[in-house]
């Protein structure tokens, strides 16, 4: 590149005179030795190796995977033999495992379109700019998020168990309104076990902030969706009932159907 | 050696692929990401922070990584598959035993379709937990949960191809949930199906989705999704304060 001349007018004969005196001290970061001024780093060529080396990492990972085991295919499909038990694909089985425990309509459909509902606004609900950029925001977030989780890891699997041992749409039929048994009370259960760390929050902070509740929110159903899957999918065995992965009748395993 | 590099690099034909010299200057390091169609998604420029591992654990780079896998694995498929009842678990059975590395390919779609529905929806809980869906982002998380709902249904239209016992189970069971939504679900349950049951018309309209439809979705909101990444500051990363500020009053 051609070397510009500076132009005459920055030479200190012709600068205008300009007297400067101290005004204030500002307490500030100290200054950025060795480092541009926002801290940035050219992305060729240090992303485009971290993207080569991900891109081998994957290769070598479901190469290796594929070599030690094969994906699975049944008999051809047959409309008149069900399987036992009939599941859906393991993403999807925490929706089938929510309708064990109450009306198809609440468990597969209404709460789980709340669910998405309330995902997409996250950010709409919590729009305040601080924290972003820092696992978990803050030192109390970290708690809030470790509590919130270790709260649903211990309820969840509880009320599984329990609702599935002895349901109460099973013992009170015909003693109670079906509506009331199958989507009311179900319902507030659900609504009950979810929103109760929300109800300590505000307990013990007196004045949570948005993010605060969207990390305990969130970690809730985050947590619950993984219990309810996991159950569904490696604890569910022939007549979708309740039995260890390593322990089901009928020579069935769980991890056939993937 | 160098004389011959730089006569490679100043040539005619070299400059006419790639209008940049080597790229170990900043302009032609920048130019490498402003001329280059497979880089132009980047940023010339990245904050360091966005690169420590510990902060993203590049799960979304990964998702897109396996995505192109089965894009690629997929396409191969298609030499070997058609979407009919009376022929479609001929065609698995053949690929298995007769195709060479038919197996091996069979697998790597299926292993990676699971893959990438574990690191979409880990993308998605480290996004949250980093707090990376806050403003300018918002936009974006919406459009990565859209993300999200779509790799579930790519993967969920795939299940039903093989035509054995249990894509037609999984597929029966998942479905019948649809019928259960008041007021459409039933109606919804039918379009998806294309009758009352999981047969022919099923076959054709999830092999239509799943090879066609979901996956031209998904790469253009991918790229929706990368450059707004990009237009909306990079990795929110560089938003958390200095480790020089720490712990300094820097109100």
């Amino acid at each position: 590149m051609a070397e510009k001349t500076k132009p005459e007018s920055f030479s200190p004969e012709t600068a205008p005179t300009k007297t400067y005196s101290l005004v204030e001290l500002v307490k500030a970061p100290t200054t950025m030795a060795d480092r541009g001024p926002d801290n940035t780093i050219f992305a060729f060529p240090a992303v485009a190796l971290i993207e080569l080396l991900l891109t081998l990492g994957v290769i070598v990972v479901l190469l290796g995977m594929s070599l030690a085991v094969n994906a699975p295919l049944e008999e051809i499909a047959n409309p008149n033999t069900t399987t036992d038990p009939a599941k859906a694909p393991w993403y999807f089985m925490g929706l089938q495992e929510m309708l064990e425990h109450g009306h198809p309509t609440l468990m597969a459909v209404l709460l789980p379109t709340l669910m998405v509902l309330f995902v997409i606004s996250i950010p709409y609900l919590d729009n305040d700019r601080t924290g972003s950029g820092v696992w978990f925001t803050s030192a109390r977030g970290k708690r809030i998020t470790l509590y919130t989780a270790l709260y649903a890891l211990i309820v969840m699997p509880t009320y599984i168990f329990l609702d599935s041992t002895f349901p109460p749409r099973e013992l009170l039929r015909g003693r109670l309104p079906d509506f009331l048994l199958q989507t009311i009370i179900p319902a507030v259960v659900m609504g009950v076990l979810v929103l109760l760390p929300l109800f300590v929050l505000f307990v013990i902070t007196k004045k949570p902030t948005p993010r605060e509740i969207m990390l305990v929110l969130f970690t809730m159903l985050f947590v619950s969706a993984i219990v309810f899957t996991l159950t569904g999918f490696l604890f569910r065995g022939p007549g979708f009932k309740l039995y260890w992965p390593w322990d089901m009748p009928g020579g069935y395993s769980p991890w056939d159907n993937l | 050696m160098q004389r011959l590099k730089e006569f490679i690099v100043n040539s005619r034909v070299w400059r006419s692929f790639f209008r940049h010299g080597w790229p170990d200057n900043p302009l032609d390091r920048s130019l490498v990401m402003t001329t280059n169609i497979f880089f132009h998604l980047h940023p010339v420029k990245v904050n360091r922070k966005s690169l420590k591992w510990s902060y993203s654990f590049g799960l979304g780079i990964i998702a897109a990584i396996v995505f192109g896998v089965l894009t690629v694995t997929g396409i191969l498929l298609m030499f070997y598959y058609a979407p009919t009842v009376e022929r479609a678990y001929g065609y698995i059975l053949t690929l298995q035993t007769q195709v060479p590395f038919g197996q091996l390919l069979r697998n790597m779609h299926r292993w990676g379709a699971h893959l990438m529905v574990i690191v979409v929806v880990f993308h998605m809980a480290r996004v949250f937990y980093t707090g990376a869906y806050k403003p300018p982002r918002e936009f974006n998380w919406v459009v990565g949960v859209i993300l999200l709902l779509m790799t579930l249904g790519a993967s969920f239209t795939g299940y039903l191809l093989p035509w054995d016992q249990l894509a037609y189970w999984a597929i029966t069971v998942g479905t019948s949930v649809a019928g259960y939504a008041p007021g459409l679900g039933p109606t919804a349950r039918i379009t998806l199906l294309g009758g009352p049951e999981v047969g022919q018309e099923a076959l054709t309209r999830f092999y239509a989705l799943h090879i066609m439809i979901i996956p031209a979705a998904i790469a253009l909101i991918t790229s929706l999704h990368i450059w707004r990444v990009r237009k909306d500051g990079g990795l929110a990363a560089q938003d958390a304060p200095d480790e020089l500020d720490e712990g300094e009053n820097n109100g």
